[in-house]
């Protein structure tokens, strides 16, 4: 349904909006790494998030795991006290699939997205039911602290082709990404 | 990035700069010969009526919008649902647990009293088999209920951007007809 360059172009657009996004300041340290069970380990203070891009041929669902822990708050809240880790971290996962959403929709011209929903860890098991063709967690760290996961999960109803991005960034961001 | 081979191809008289100014002028909805033979006289008429029964059309689309809100309203209280039986799952879940802890010790406290318990050994077995099965029931419950609320979840997402993605294709094609209004002066 979708070939390893199509998933790899998909992924450096996943990588690229999840540093624009969830990194505070460009100086900060920040590595991705896939990390086939980060999804499936139950982590004290987790919490599941999922949004859905859809076009006709396709779904993509961008899965957050976020952990409420001392280095998340200290990094997310240090400059907005008023709002809660969750409020912060479903804000930044938002407009981190958002950016995928204009990505792919540069090129798809029927897409949308939906707004975040909850998900209990439980259903996480179950990811394979959707049958999807392509599905990769990643753990994220930031300042070597910071952590969370991010997965895709892509599910084709047809075979989808994506080119790879063509901007200016691409090749200092998959550089970066490789390095880690 | 590229279209799928599955994918529409986009044809350019249904594409819009950001002002909804259509970037290729050729209607091809009506086709390029009855707009140009519709400039010079007869058919014009009958190219606006084309139009306004297009306007309509899609105004009637545009309440597509309604279903969309209902099957949100509905796919939320689904949803929701969804999660209240997956707590009472739990709960069951905990009675199990806790049924079968009560059964082990009846069954030790019956073993202690001797042949005078003997009747009772044999009533702790058997709540203790009752509450093992209503334990393995539950469980098997708790999967069925995660994967529904996974399904659940998930096709509401998938309604729920389909919805956005449909209410932005009649938006362009309403300004695709607004421009083609305004193109033949109707």
């Amino acid at each position: 349904m979708i070939s390893d360059a199509s998933q790899r172009n998909i992924e450096i657009a996943f990588h690229r909006a999840i540093k624009d996004h969830f990194v505070l300041d460009a100086n900060d340290k920040f590595e991705i790494e896939e990390d086939r069970n980060g999804l499936e380990h139950r982590i004290a203070g987790e919490k599941l998030f999922v949004i859905t891009i859809s076009s006709f041929a396709f779904r993509l669902l961008t899965i957050f795991k976020i952990i409420d822990d001392p280095h998340s708050r200290d990094y997310y809240l240090r400059s907005n006290s008023a709002q809660s880790l969750d409020e912060a971290l479903a804000e930044a996962a938002n407009m981190c699939s958002g950016a995928l959403n204009r990505e792919l929709s540069a090129h798809f011209p029927h897409l949308a997205m939906s707004t975040p929903s909850p998900l209990t860890h439980r259903c996480i098991a179950f990811l394979n039911e959707l049958r999807p063709a392509r599905l990769a967690s990643y753990r994220v760290t930031i300042q070597e602290s910071v952590r969370f996961y991010a997965t895709l999960c892509l599910c084709c109803s047809a075979p989808i082709e994506v080119a790879a991005p063509t901007s200016e960034q691409d090749a200092a961001v998959e550089g970066a990404l490789e390095m880690f | 990035m590229t279209h799928s081979s599955q994918m529409p191809v986009e044809d350019p008289a249904w594409q819009f700069d950001d002002s909804g100014t259509p970037l290729e002028r050729s209607p091809s909805l009506l086709g390029d010969a009855a707009v140009r033979e519709s400039t010079t006289g007869p058919d014009l008429s009958e190219i606006r009526q084309q139009v306004e029964t297009l306007e309509r059309e899609i105004a009637g689309l545009k309440e597509l919008s309604m279903a969309f809100e209902r099957w949100h309203d509905d796919m939320i209280n689904l949803t929701a649902q969804t999660r209240d039986m997956n707590a009472r799952g739990d709960d069951l879940a905990m009675i199990a647990r806790h049924m079968v802890m009560v059964s082990i010790n009846a069954a030790i406290e019956a073993a202690r009293a001797g042949d005078i318990a003997r009747g009772f050994v044999v009533v702790a077995a058997e709540v203790k088999s009752q509450a093992q099965s209503v334990q393995t029931l539950s469980a098997e419950m708790g999967k069925t209920l995660h994967k529904s609320e996974l399904m659940t979840t998930t096709t509401f997402q998938d309604i729920q951007a389909g919805g956005k993605m449909m209410m932005a294709a009649i938006s362009g094609l309403e300004r695709m007809v607004k421009n083609l209004h305004s193109a033949v002066g109707a």
